[in-house]
């Protein structure tokens, strides 16, 4: 271990994924070479930029996107100083001043501090109502608004305008992007790309002015309309500025450095002034400034080995691509991509399947290409240009879609150390690496190992290619291709439900928001399954959303064709007293009810009440809801059992009492029957539950996954208990088990065939540990359940949200 | 319009926006009409005749509101709240009464 005093000093300005990157990168290759100080203004350790949405929307914490924690910069001995805003580099002596007046000495410094967006400066632009879009307080700004206003105007179309104007539009506002020039994306797009996609996004709800100039913002103290600079106005009440990023040279400029747009380096990231580097969005290398996450990784990787000592191959410039994620609209562009006298082009335009497809070629070599409409051999393309293939019969036939391309054959060819997720820097070797060391069959598990995916997502086809091509002949893509829970959204079951923890989403909205749903509202699918997961997630922390409750669970009673309603009191194990039987026939008769009818699963359904008389009639009876309409326990059925019977060998009357008593009214994932019969002759129908039991001399047998209903299914035996006590953990540990694991809506007819009995017996029966943890999680969701009926008529408010009428009598004026 | 003018036009005043809970309908009985009233998330509000236009009969106010459409809670249609229309692949119309606010006040018209 070196003494510190013998090592080089380096400073570090700027605490953002540049910057921390390169440390990184240079701890890999020589941890003992620097003692290094990190300085940035942000009050925070480095953090995931690229996911700073999720904390807008309260997905994450601060804390989860943190990319470095403060342990870690102790741990590599790094002194950071956050919230330390450095303001000028002594470059003769050596020394950066800090914003408390300090100085510090350096050997080494790398600035990276990164980029603000660009605000055009008009007559108006401080105006209320006018936001940039970057950090969090812009996104929070966005959401109020998509409340409070309808019309919106983008200025910029670009990449980052155009996603702006597609978050408005999924909020539900009247959106108008604003372009100055008559192309969209024109600096990653031609014009035949550029009118394509404006078509599309046309199609989705867009409206565009493009060719316009804005001159002023109009209104008084907050923003009401935009003039452009041929006099004509645009009606604009929340305005989004996303017309570009300016690299943050000032500190540079002020101490002597050469800037130009950004601060210039050379091909190994060195400025104007010894011993200063600059890394990332602050620089400008050979003309150009980046703006997007993989050059940062590049420009890191030759500083860091420059810095080290390693031989390295000069930083040449990133070859940028561009994917923009608009649902139904795919476009990808990358290297060059304007025609030129110089080069030659292939062209494909399919008017008819709007498809747009080029390829530009200089002296064979090929250096550009655009795809609109079909981006899937986007990650071959640009593998090709960074390596400067030579364009053959053979490129040319796979990328104009002439030849059948066997699948994954297009993430062959990508080298080890390209970066597939550019916003996790993972590459294709890691990947790889993942898959085969610890044995992964799907991209959920990728995502969860290496972190590729886990951001924007745009990266997922690939991905799923790369783990098709290593896993060749095991790859199961009936597995992969699971359809999305409803048309919202791509994602299975089991993606939304692991996001769910993942990220510790608590509402619906979180969850579609977070998880990117196209639509931002979800529907009768996904809303009331969200609603669902979430409640079994965090039995605590989740309160009920009675909107996305369907009819019959919001108003706890079963909605009939008339638009009456069914009202089914509780009658434990299908047993009653004649003081109860009274107090319902009274209550029948008081209000009225079309119908009394005793049901399948043993007890009275008063049928054709009138909707505002529900909780008076709960009032009345004095009992709790029978649940008759809801996803969850239905009725314990039993027979008479030993009590009276001559046959019966166990209790059941007692024992199906008991169950109905603890497992009522807890939220399933579909309608769950159970029943319990004394002795072999079924009496109560044990064959076709959810959860069967059979009493016989001494033990009780347990029988799973029955169905009496739609699609007939005899239980199947799951085990033998002796006692009373084993009985109900093992009914815990499946319950708990089904909820758990179970589709929103699947019957465990359905959900055992899928799971596998075995797998089941496996769980429950043979894992006394597991099966413990099971039944104490089901303890803990049964300590959350409240009786509906009690808690409307207790809860003013909740009853006058769902049951209060507004009564306005006939006869005002005119009528 | 103002309040004058609303009232001349047959239009009756039913209550206060605040009354509207957010995507839990509300039902108004406006002499003998049943009218199902919902405000969506960004708080505009619509009044749709309580009638489900599927074949099933019933009624549309409690069903689930997602953005500008509503989810028939019986048949499962989607259901514009601006226009009353059924939208593909199924079809059918529900009558719509138009909504005025004034200060917080919500008046509903004739259909």
């Amino acid at each position: 271990m070196q003494q510190h005093s013998d090592r080089q000093r380096l400073i570090v300005v700027g605490n953002g994924m540049a910057g921390i990157n390169t440390v990184e990168q240079i701890l890999k290759l020589a941890p003992e070479a620097y003692r290094i100080t990190v300085f940035g203004s942000e009050p925070y350790p480095n953090y995931n930029r690229i996911q700073l949405s999720y904390v807008l929307e309260k997905s994450k914490s601060i804390d989860e996107i943190i990319l470095n924690s403060r342990e870690w910069y102790a741990e590599n001995d790094i002194e950071l100083h956050t919230g330390t805003t450095v303001t000028h580099i002594d470059t003769a002596a050596k020394t950066v001043k800090t914003a408390d007046g300090a100085d510090t000495p350096y050997d080494k410094l790398i600035l990276a501090t990164g980029s603000r967006p660009f605000m055009l400066p008009v007559p108006g632009a401080d105006k209320q109502g006018i936001v940039g879009f970057r950090d969090i307080a812009d996104c929070e700004t966005m959401l109020e608004a998509a409340g409070k206003y309808r019309k919106a105007a983008v200025i910029g179309g670009g990449l980052l305008g155009l996603e702006a104007a597609k978050g408005l539009l999924k909020l539900g506002m009247d959106v108008t992007v604003v372009h100055l020039l008559g192309e969209l994306m024109e600096r990653q797009l031609d014009p035949t790309a550029s009118h394509l996609l404006q078509q599309e996004l046309e199609l989705q709800g867009l409206k565009f002015a493009m060719g316009q100039k804005t001159e002023e913002f109009l209104g008084g103290e907050r923003v009401s309309g935009i003039r452009f600079g041929d006099g004509s106005t645009l009606e604009a009440e929340f305005v989004v500025m996303a017309v570009g990023i300016r690299p943050n040279v000032e500190l540079a400029r002020a101490s002597g450095i050469e800037t130009n747009r950004g601060i210039v380096v050379d091909d190994l990231l060195r400025t104007s002034a010894e011993g200063v580097y600059a890394v990332g969005e602050c620089n400008e290398h050979r003309g150009v400034s980046y703006g997007l996450v993989a050059p940062l990784f590049e420009q890191g990787a030759v500083l860091a080995k420059h810095l080290c000592g390693v031989d390295t191959a000069p930083y040449a410039g990133s070859v940028v691509s561009t994917q923009l994620k608009i649902s139904g609209v795919e476009v990808f562009s990358a290297g060059e991509f304007m025609d030129a006298s110089d080069l030659t082009v292939v062209r494909m335009h399919d008017e008819w399947r709007r498809i747009y497809k080029k390829v530009l070629i200089r002296g064979g070599v090929i250096v550009g290409g655009v795809l609109v409409g079909d981006s899937s051999q986007s990650a071959r393309l640009q593998q090709w240009i960074r390596t400067g293939a030579v364009m053959n019969d053979e490129y040319h036939a796979i990328v104009m879609g002439a030849a059948a391309v066997s699948a994954g054959s297009g993430v062959a060819e990508l080298a080890d150390e390209e970066i597939v997720c550019g916003c996790n820097g993972v590459t294709k070797k890691m990947i790889v690496e993942a898959i085969r060391e610890r044995e992964l069959t799907t991209v959920d598990e990728i995502k969860l190992t290496t972190g590729a995916t886990r951001s924007c997502g745009g990266c997922k086809p690939v991905v799923e290619q790369i783990l098709k091509l290593t896993l060749g002949d095991k790859y199961d893509s009936a597995a992969a291709k699971q359809a999305g829970i409803c048309d919202c959204t791509p994602l299975s079951r089991d993606e939304v439900v692991t996001a769910i923890k993942e990220k510790g989403l608590i509402t619906s909205k979180e969850v579609r928001y977070a998880l990117d749903w196209h639509n931002k509202e979800g529907c009768s699918k996904c809303r009331p399954a969200l609603n669902y997961y979430l409640g079994m997630i965090w039995p605590q922390e989740h309160a009920d959303e009675k909107d996305s409750r369907f009819v019959n669970e919001r108003m706890h009673g079963n909605i009939q064709k008339d638009g009456t309603f069914g009202v089914v009191p509780r009658m434990y194990g299908g047993v009653t007293t004649p003081e109860d039987l009274r107090l319902i026939a009274d209550v029948a008769v008081k209000y009225n009810v079309k119908l009394v009818k005793v049901t399948g699963g043993q007890r009275l359904d008063l049928l054709g009440v009138k909707r505002e008389d529900l909780p008076a009639i709960w009032s009345d009876l004095g009992m709790p809801s029978g649940y008759a309409y809801a996803k969850a326990l239905r009725t314990v059925k039993t027979c008479v059992g030993s009590q009276f019977c001559r046959f019966g060998t166990k209790d059941s009357m007692g024992m199906g009492i008991v169950l109905e008593k603890k497992y009522e009214r807890l939220d399933m994932p579909a309608k769950f029957k159970m029943a319990v019969n004394g002795c072999p002759r079924n009496c109560a129908e044990s064959s076709t539950k959810d959860i069967g039991i059979v009493g016989n001399e001494g033990a009780w047998e347990i029988y799973v996954g029955g169905n009496g209903g739609i699609k007939a299914r005899l239980a199947e035996l799951l085990c033998k208990v002796k006692t009373d006590e084993e009985l109900i953990e093992i009914i815990s540990a499946f319950m708990q088990y089904y909820r758990e694991t179970g589709k929103y809506l699947e019957r465990t007819s359905d959900w055992i065939e899928r799971v596998g009995l075995e797998k089941v017996k496996a769980v429950i029966v043979e894992d006394a540990a597991g099966r413990k943890a099971l039944a104490d999680r089901m303890e803990a969701a049964l300590e959350q359940v409240r009786e509906p009926w009690q808690e409307i008529l207790d809860n003013p408010n909740l009853r006058e949200r769902l049951f209060g009428e507004i009564r306005i009598p006939a006869g005002g004026p005119k009528e | 319009m103002t309040r004058e003018q609303l009232e001349a036009a047959g239009y009756r005043l039913v209550g206060n926006v605040e009354q509207f809970p957010a995507r839990i309908g509300k039902l108004v009985r406006l002499g003998e009409s049943e009218i199902a009233v919902f405000k969506t998330t960004n708080g505009e509000l619509f009044a749709l005749e309580n009638r489900s236009p599927g074949p099933r009969g019933g009624t549309i106010v409690d069903g689930i509101v997602s953005g500008g459409v509503l989810y028939d809670p019986i048949c499962d249609w989607r259901i514009g709240l601006a226009d009353g229309a059924v939208q593909a692949p199924d079809c059918g119309q529900v009558a719509v009464y138009p909504v005025r606010l004034v200060d917080g006040d919500v008046y509903i018209g004739r259909p």
